[in-house]
C-alpha cells in the first residue's frame, strides 16, 4: 500500500464540514454539484474561482479550500445564494470559510496589511495622509476627521477591543507580532 | 353482430388516405396518392382526410358503406398495430365483415423513413396501397370465435406482488390459487427492515396483509409448492401444481415449535442469508404464514426425535411424506415470481466472499432488521463491533455493458443504500458514512426529498465515483480508492465495512417458467410485457399476465401498482367470461398432412399437438398467434393461415414487384 500513497491522493476529513454543521450550515450536505453557482458567478467569469469546487472541497474537508486563493475571489454578490436549488447559503458559507481560513493562518498579504492597519490606526483605510487633509480643508471641513484620527488616545481603546476578541493574535500583530516583521517595518 | 357474407357480390373497394396531421401529408402528396388509388382494380372511391382515426374520419367510412358505395375498405395510414382494431370496429359497425379490411402503413413505412424524399415516399406509398388493394381483392370473410374463460386465477409467487393481486381478485369474487415455492409467503419484502422513503417498518405493513391472504376464503394458498405443468390456453389452462413434502402434516401442525426446539441439526437460515441459523425443522421467521413447520430433508439426519409423541403432541410428523400433485383448471395466470440478488463474487476487485467486512445490501438489511439475527444492531463481521466508517458502493452488477453483465439500472439500490445509511446514522450519529455512486436516481414520490435529507440532516457523504481498488488491512479494515469526479481527484478512505448495493436479477429458474408458460423474456432476462407502455402487465400469450420485479426491477409502490393492474386485467377477462379468438390462426389440411411433425417443434407458442390416431398435426386455435412459422415450414403445403393465405400473399408480391419476364426485357 505504501508505494501507492502520493500527494495526489486526497485525504477526506470531516472537520470543516463538522464546523459548518455546528455553525448551522448543514444544508451543504445536500449539495448535488449541479454547478448553478459557478455558472451564475460574476467573479468566476473573469477569475479562477469555481464556487462549486469550493463547496465540494469544504464538504470533504480538504485543506486546499482554506489555503487556495480562490476563496478570496468571491465578491459576495449573493447570486449563487439566491439561485442554489438546494437552498445552500453559499455566500455565507464562503464568508464562514474565510474566517476559518484566517483562524488557521491562511490570509492574503494585502488583507493582512489591512487588518494591521486597522490595529495601528483604527481604520482599515486611514485618512491621515497629507493630501487628504488638504482636500478636506478645501471643502471647508476639519483637516482630520472626527474619528480615531482626531483622538489619538482612542487608538489604544481600539487595540484593547481588538485584543479582547483575539484578533491581534489572529493577525500576529501587536504583542504577537513577530520580531523580524517588526524589524522589517522599521 | 351477424354480418351477412355474400362472396359473390361485386367487389367495391373504398380507399381512405390519412394525412395523420403532417406526419404523412407533410412528406407525401396525398392528393396524387388518392387520385392514383382510383386507378386500381375494383376501387369504387378514394378519399383523403386529416385524421381518419377521428370520429369524423370513421363516420366517412360508415356513411359510404351504408350508402352501398363500397363493401371493402383500405385505410392508408399508420401501422395496423396502432389502428387496425379501430377500423375493424368501424367496418363491423357499418354491417360488413370486419375482416374485409386492410390497412396500408404509409406512415412508418413511407413518410417517416423518407422525410427528405417526397418523391420516393410517394412511390413507396403507392406500392403499399396497391398491395393492400391486391390483398383485399383476395380476402375472405372470417368469423371471430369465442372461448369460455374459467373464473379462476393462478398466481405464481406470493411476494408483495402476488399477495396484492390475490387479494384484489379474491375480493372481486374470483377463486385464486396462490402458489409459493418457499414455506412462507411474503417474498423478499419480508426480509427488509424499513422501507424508503417513509421509513415504514416493512414487517409492520406487510404482515397484516399476509394474515389477510391466509384468512381470505377465496385464496387457496399453496406454499412450498411449484407449478409443475401448464397446458391449455386462455380461459382454460390445465395446471398441475407440485406440493413439496413438508414432512409435517400441515393440517395437524399447531405451530408450537417443539420440533424445532428439540431438533439437533443447526444450519444456516436462508431467510437470514445464513447470517442467522435455524434447525432442520423450522419456520423461516416468527411471523411466517402459514405458521406451520417444515422439515428440511437435506439437512435432516433422521434421528426421529421430533416424531416422538413427547415432542410433537398432535403427532404431525410424517417423515415418509411424498410430493403431492394437484390439478387445477384456471382461466388466467399472473406471474409474480420476483427476483434474485446479483451475486457480486465475480467482481473480484471488491473481494466479496474473501474479505469478511464486504457484505451485500440484502445482508445489511438483515443486520439492520430489528427482528434479524442482530436485533437491529449492525456490526462488522470480522470483530463484531459497530463500524465507525461505513461505505456503500452503488451499481454493483448493474449498468454494466460488458458481455454477460446486467445493462439495466436496478432502480432500487440508490434508495435502499441511502435508507440503510440513514438508519445506521440514526443509531450511530458519530459514524462517518460514505456512499460511492455513479448517479443518484431518486425518481419516485418523496425520494428526492429523502435523498436531500440524507445529506443535509444525516451528514451522509455522497461521493460520485465508483470504487476502483480495494485492499484489506491486517485488522480487516478496508482501504478503498475512488475518484471524486466532481473535483477530478483521487481519494482514499479507510472503511471499517463496505456494503455492496447489488442489483436485482431475473430468477435463476425463470427460463423454465417462461417455456412452461410460453411467455417471452426481454433481452434483460425479465419477463416481457406485450407493449412497454400500453400493455405493461400483459404477455404476448393471452390470459397470462406479469407483475412486480418478474417484469423488470421496480420498487414496492410500483410493484403493488403493477400487481393491482395485473389483477384488474385478469378480472376483466374473467368478468366477461368469454374471450374472442382472432381468426388469424393456422389450419392443418388433414388430407395433405404427412405427420412429419416438422411444425410441432418450431411453434413458438406450443400451439401444435400431434394426433397419434390420425397421424396428423393439430393446431390449437386459442394458442396460435398466427405467426406463420408452421405454414412456411410445412414440406407438404398442408398448413394454411387465415387472412394470410398463399393467394393473398402472392397477390401482394406480384403487384409489388413487376413480373420477371418484363424485367428481363429491360422494361420497368
Amino acid at each position: 500500500m505504501e508505494d501507492l500513497k502520493s500527494d495526489r491522493i486526497l485525504e477526506i476529513k470531516d472537520d470543516i464540514s463538522d464546523e459548518l454543521r455546528k455553525a448551522g450550515y448543514a444544508e451543504i450536505g445536500a449539495c448535488i454539484q449541479c454547478g448553478n453557482c459557478t455558472a451564475s458567478c460574476p467573479s468566476g467569469r473573469r477569475t479562477a474561482m469555481r464556487t462549486r469546487s469550493i463547496v465540494r472541497e469544504a464538504l470533504l474537508g480538504l485543506d486546499e479550500v482554506l489555503s487556495d486563493k480562490e476563496l478570496w475571489l468571491c465578491t459576495t454578490c449573493y447570486t449563487c445564494f439566491e439561485r442554489c436549488p438546494r437552498n445552500i447559503p453559499i455566500t455565507d458559507i464562503i464568508i464562514f470559510l474565510r474566517n476559518l481560513a484566517v483562524q488557521r493562518g491562511h490570509i492574503l498579504p494585502n488583507h493582512l496589511n489591512l487588518c494591521r492597519m486597522f490595529y495601528d490606526t483604527g481604520h482599515g483605510v486611514p485618512i491621515n495622509d497629507e493630501k487628504w487633509n488638504i482636500m478636506r480643508e478645501s471643502y471647508g471641513v476639519s483637516r482630520v476627521p472626527p474619528t480615531v484620527h482626531a483622538h489619538p488616545k482612542a487608538v489604544k481603546e481600539v487595540q484593547e477591543l481588538i485584543s479582547c476578541v483575539g484578533f491581534d493574535k489572529t493577525i500576529a500583530w501587536g504583542k504577537y507580532a513577530k520580531k523580524e516583521e517588526k524589524a522589517e517595518k522599521k | 353482430m351477424s354480418n351477412t357474407i355474400n362472396t359473390d357480390e361485386e367487389i367495391k373497394i373504398g380507399i381512405y388516405v390519412c394525412h395523420c396531421g403532417i406526419n404523412i401529408a407533410g412528406v407525401i402528396d396525398t392528393t396524387t396518392l388518392t387520385e392514383y388509388a382510383k386507378t386500381l382494380p375494383n376501387v369504387s372511391l378514394s378519399k383523403e382526410y386529416t385524421f381518419m382515426c377521428s370520429s369524423i374520419g370513421q363516420e366517412m367510412i360508415k356513411e359510404d358503406i351504408n350508402k352501398g358505395l363500397i363493401n371493402r375498405v383500405v385505410v392508408a395510414a399508420c401501422s395496423p398495430r396502432m389502428h387496425e382494431p379501430t377500423f375493424r370496429t368501424v367496418v363491423r359497425e357499418a354491417g360488413l365483415n370486419e375482416f374485409l379490411f386492410e390497412q396500408a402503413n404509409i406512415r412508418e413505412h413511407a413518410s417517416w423513413v423518407n422525410l427528405n424524399d417526397s418523391e420516393g415516399a410517394l412511390k413507396i406509398a403507392k406500392d403499399h396501397v396497391r398491395m393492400a388493394v391486391a390483398k383485399l381483392n383476395e380476402l375472405k370473410p372470417l368469423e371471430v370465435e369465442l372461448v369460455k374463460v374459467e373464473p379462476t386465477c393462478l398466481i405464481i409467487g406470493a411476494g408483495i406482488a402476488g399477495m396484492y393481486a390475490s387479494l384484489d381478485l379474491a375480493q372481486e369474487g374470483y377463486d385464486v390459487y396462490l402458489v409459493e415455492k418457499e414455506p412462507t409467503i411474503g417474498g423478499h419484502m419480508a426480509q427488509l427492515d424499513k422501507t424508503f422513503p417513509t421509513m415504514d417498518c416493512s414487517a409492520c405493513i406487510l404482515t397484516p396483509k399476509m394474515v389477510d391472504v391466509e384468512r381470505e376464503e377465496k385464496i387457496h394458498l399453496m406454499t412450498y409448492s411449484e407449478v409443475d405443468n401448464v397446458d391449455g390456453y386462455v380461459g382454460n389452462f390445465d395446471v398441475t401444481i407440485k406440493k413439496k413434502p413438508h414432512y409435517i402434516d400441515q393440517e395437524a401442525c399447531t405451530g408450537c415449535g417443539a420440533c424445532a426446539i428439540e431438533c439437533p441439526v443447526i444450519c444456516g437460515n436462508e431467510f437470514e442469508l445464513s447470517i442467522g441459523t435455524r434447525k432442520a425443522a423450522y419456520i423461516p421467521f416468527p411471523q411466517a404464514i402459514p405458521g406451520k413447520y417444515t422439515i428440511d430433508m437435506i439437512k435432516c439426519i433422521k434421528c426421529g426425535i421430533c416424531a416422538s409423541p413427547d415432542v410433537c403432541e398432535p403427532d404431525a410428523i410424517r417423515l415418509d411424506q411424498k410430493p403431492e400433485y394437484i390439478d387445477v383448471k384456471v382461466g388466467t395466470i399472473i406471474v409474480a415470481t420476483g427476483w434474485d440478488l446479483y451475486d457480486p463474487t465475480e467482481l473480484k476487485q471488491y473481494g466479496y466472499g474473501k474479505y469478511p467486512n464486504v457484505i451485500t445490501g440484502l445482508e445489511m438489511e438483515r443486520l439492520l432488521s430489528s427482528y434479524g439475527p442482530l436485533e437491529g444492531k449492525p456490526v462488522r463481521p470480522s470483530d463484531l463491533k459497530p463500524p465507525h466508517v461505513l461505505g456503500f458502493l452503488q451499481c454493483v452488477g448493474s449498468r454494466d455493458f460488458r458481455p454477460g453483465k446486467n445493462k439495466y439500472c436496478s432502480r432500487v439500490c440508490c434508495m435502499y443504500a441511502t435508507k440503510q445509511a440513514r438508519q445506521y446514522k440514526e443509531k450511530h450519529p458519530e459514524a462517518s458514512v460514505y456512499i460511492f455512486y455513479t448517479d443518484i436516481r431518486a425518481f419516485g414520490k418523496g425520494y428526492e426529498e429523502f435523498y436531500e435529507s440524507a445529506g443535509e440532516n444525516f451528514n451522509i457523504k455522497f461521493i460520485r465515483g465508483r470504487i476502483g481498488e480495494l485492499y484489506e488491512n491486517k485488522d480487516h479494515s478496508l482501504i478503498v480508492r475512488a475518484e471524486d469526479t466532481f473535483l477530478q481527484k483521487q481519494i482514499e478512505i479507510k472503511l471499517d465495512m463496505l456494503v455492496l448495493s447489488c442489483g436485482l436479477e431475473p430468477r435463476h429458474d425463470s427460463d423454465q417458467l417462461a417455456s412452461l408458460l410460453t411467455i417471452q423474456k426481454s433481452s434483460d432476462g425479465f419477463f416481457m410485457e406485450a407493449h412497454p407502455k400500453l400493455r405493461p402487465v400483459d404477455t404476448l400469450t393471452s390470459g397470462i399476465f406479469i407483475a412486480g420485479v418478474a417484469q423488470g426491477p421496480k420498487d414496492i409502490p410500483d410493484t403493488v401498482a403493477q400487481a393491482k393492474g395485473a389483477a384488474s386485467s385478469a378480472a376483466t377477462l374473467m368478468a366477461k367470461g368469454e374471450f374472442e379468438i382472432e381468426p388469424y390462426y393456422s389450419i392443418v389440411l388433414e388430407e395433405k398432412c404427412s405427420g412429419c411433425k416438422s411444425c410441432q417443434s418450431l411453434c413458438p407458442f406450443n400451439a401444435i399437438s400431434f394426433d397419434v390416431f390420425k397421424n396428423i398435426a393439430v393446431i390449437n386455435k386459442a394458442l396460435c398467434k398466427g405467426c406463420g412459422t408452421c405454414v412456411a415450414a410445412c414440406p407438404s403445403d398442408a398448413i394454411v393461415q387465415n387472412h394470410f393465405s398463399d393467394d393473398q400473399i402472392f397477390a401482394m408480391i406480384n403487384t409489388a414487384i413487376p413480373p420477371l419476364a418484363k424485367t428481363e426485357n429491360g422494361g420497368k
